[in-house]
């Protein structure tokens, strides 16, 4: 039986739906990533599904409970972390972890969870005056502070360096070892293809996609992309008609789209390329800064919905 | 309830470290006592009445009397031409007129009733509101008594009325400031912060019950003003040397009530308050007011007629005129039984209408 299952949840602001029919189901172990951008519904949903907000329509269980029904039992055996880092004021660390692990019927050792998450230093520092990424590991060990089974995270990386961000992601993967199921919300892609056994990909309150990252990259940006710098420039045309071109596209940088990049970079890195425009002095530059990669998540993104997951 | 404890523990040790709610609290109650104390009391303070006795009774010679005996105070008499003369000199602060019929109106029942009329040169001087609060609580000593004849004026309500200092006036005073900036400050202002970060919706996502966390809120505002009074009665005691005449069981019943009005108030500016800075904004617009205008820095009887009524409504009017008639005149708990239905029945309203139009985000 999935550990958390949503069925055509939907939800409205006045005249907006946050939320359009949002179905998916999670299992046990899984680290779940909802991705998109800001405004998207992510956090509607993931709120619906912690008992905090209740569905206009559609229904969800989350281990085995209904998410309306059934809320109170839900929150003694999830843990939550809220988007914007919230803590009673004048709290030292200790005293939050205490205060969080009295509101459970039953609680790790405070002790435990300060050596676990590296903050048995701070025990006595007031929470806000800890630094963006000791605040957010706080934030999760209070998530976990009842030794629930599944973990919702919303954005645990979002405002943080990125040492803090690498920090955060050993201590997310640390928790899907110790047997937890996480659903995390992000907007960064890397964060998405580096922890998330699967993603779905939210926009406009839907999901667009859903699969692993493996399996959503090559559904959907299959290719590679061949980029370098042409001091000269290039002849477009030209290139898009080397043989195994997909797309070729000159802003600044000229990017050729393949799924055969070993055919056509032998084309393109031709000594007497006819593409290659010459200088003045009727020299071949060459091209210079190249880069071959692998379609990203954030293809995905742009190539589902047009748009950049960064604006 | 072990959620509940914790979660009440928490707010109420976060607000003693709030420094600044601290100071507008406790610590101006005590910076208010300490001014008014070196302005009015001690070896400092001098009120001279100037007396014209129109009744020339046994009661009015007691009367005078009575004044005459609070420590600081100095009475002339004389004719009111002279009087007024040396109201006009400044020979005396104040002029007191006891009229045809003072005595009379004391022993003899259904006998038509009459006002000692203070004259003042001015309303503004501290000396002249002092002098006011003197003559009020002199002449509420022997209209309680008159309403009970026969009466004899040696009864030792009188000798506790007589003794009233500034520093003695000011604690009870000081204690419905705290009541009253305390529901405001730490329920209020507190409680709209905690929405405002998304504090209350992260306990939300614990398996508390909401009315669990609203309370323990609440229940932390309240103890928190209670730890305060505490306090700030024992300063007044211990370093002010304050005297108080009634029964400290008595008082507390109004301090409560008044603890349960302010917060219920406080509570109110929370739920109409969509934001934290409108809180703030909203409760100093409630608050200020209200402590200038009920009685705690200045007696009412120095207000015009019209405002005397209006301030009537306030909760604060009432508290403070319980706590004085209390602490001060040493009545019981049937004298101020007014005062405490009408502070039960601002807590009552206040919760109701907060517990009804209260949102979470």
């Amino acid at each position: 039986m999935p550990v958390i299952s949503a069925n055509g949840l939907l939800k409205r602001y006045g005249a907006l739906v946050a939320v359009d029919g949002i179905s998916f189901s999670v299992e046990t172990g899984e680290i779940f990533g909802m991705l998109g951008p800001n405004g998207a519904g992510k956090t509607t949903t993931m709120e619906m599904l912690e008992g905090l907000r209740e569905p206009d329509e559609g229904s969800a269980t989350v281990l085995g409970s209904d998410v309306v029904r059934e809320a109170r039992a839900i929150k003694t055996r999830i843990g939550v972390q809220l988007q914007a880092t919230a803590l009673p004021p004048l709290t030292r660390v200790r005293e939050a972890i205490d205060l969080f692990g009295a509101l459970f019927p039953t609680a790790r050792p405070t002790d435990d969870m300060l050596r676990e998450f590296d903050l048995e230093s701070k025990a006595t520092t007031y929470a806000t005056e800890l630094s963006g990424g000791q605040m957010q590991r706080l934030s999760i060990a209070l998530a976990l502070v009842n030794d629930p089974d599944v973990v919702f995270l919303d954005e645990p990386t979002t405002g943080l360096d990125p040492q803090a961000r690498l920090n955060i992601w050993d201590v997310i993967e640390d928790v899907r070892r110790r047997g937890k199921t996480v659903v995390l919300t992000t907007h960064n892609m890397e964060e998405a293809e580096r922890l998330c056994s699967r993603i779905a990909v939210i926009d406009h309150g839907r999901i667009v996609a859903l699969g692993t990252p493996a399996s959503l990259i090559a559904a959907h940006a299959p290719g590679t992309t061949i980029e370098f710098d042409a001091p000269h420039g290039v002849d477009e045309e030209a290139i898009a008609k080397i043989e195994g071109v997909d797309k070729v596209s000159v802003d600044g940088r000229v990017a050729v789209s393949t799924r055969t990049p070993e055919r056509v970079l032998r084309e393109l890195l031709d000594p007497d390329a006819h593409w290659l425009r010459r200088g003045d002095d009727g020299h071949i530059a060459g091209i210079r800064d190249l880069r071959v990669r692998q379609g990203t998540l954030e293809d995905v993104f742009i190539a589902l919905t047009g748009r950049s997951l960064r604006t | 309830m072990r959620a509940f404890r914790a979660l009440t523990v928490n707010t109420v040790r976060a607000g003693l470290r709030n420094r600044i709610a601290l100071f507008f609290t406790l610590g101006l109650a005590v910076l208010f006592m300490v001014i008014f104390g070196e302005l009015f009391g001690g070896s400092n303070f001098s009120v001279t009445y100037g007396v014209v006795d129109h009744d020339g009774s046994t009661q009015s010679q007691q009367f005078v009397a009575a004044l005459r005996s609070i420590k600081g105070v100095t009475v002339n008499t004389g004719t009111r031409a002279a009087e007024i003369d040396d109201l006009r000199n400044n020979h005396v602060d104040v002029v007191v007129e006891i009229p045809h019929g003072f005595g009379a109106a004391l022993t003899t029942p259904g006998a038509p009733g009459v006002s000692v009329v203070p004259i003042q040169a001015s309303q503004t001087s501290s000396t002249a509101s002092i002098a006011d609060q003197i003559l009020g609580h002199v002449l509420s000593g022997f209209a309680a008594r008159g309403a009970a004849p026969p009466v004899t004026l040696a009864t030792p309500v009188s000798s506790s009325v007589n003794n009233v200092t500034a520093i003695d006036y000011f604690l009870p005073a000081m204690l419905a400031y705290i009541i009253l900036q305390s529901g405001i400050n730490y329920v209020a202002i507190g409680l709209a912060d905690l929405r405002a970060r998304r504090v209350l919706r992260r306990f939300r996502a614990t398996p508390l019950r909401p009315a669990q966390i609203l309370g323990a809120q609440i229940a932390a505002g309240a103890l928190t003003v209670i730890l305060q009074l505490i306090v700030l009665t024992a300063i007044g005691l211990l370093f002010f040397q304050a005297k108080t005449y009634g029964s400290w069981f008595v008082a507390a019943v109004p301090m409560l009530l008044g603890v349960a009005a302010f917060v219920g108030i406080g509570f109110l500016l929370t739920s109409a308050a969509r934001t934290s800075e409108s809180a703030r904004g909203l409760s100093t617009f409630v608050a200020f007011p209200m402590m200038f205008l009920s009685g705690v820095f200045f007696p009412i009887t120095t207000l015009p007629g019209w405002l005397q009524t209006t301030v009537h409504v306030l909760p604060l009017t009432w508290l403070t005129d319980a706590l004085h008639r209390v602490m001060n005149d040493g009545v019981g708990l049937d004298a101020i039984a007014l005062d405490c239905l009408v502070l039960a029945g601002w807590a009552v309203v206040t919760f109701a209408i907060a517990t009804w139009r209260f949102r979470w985000d």
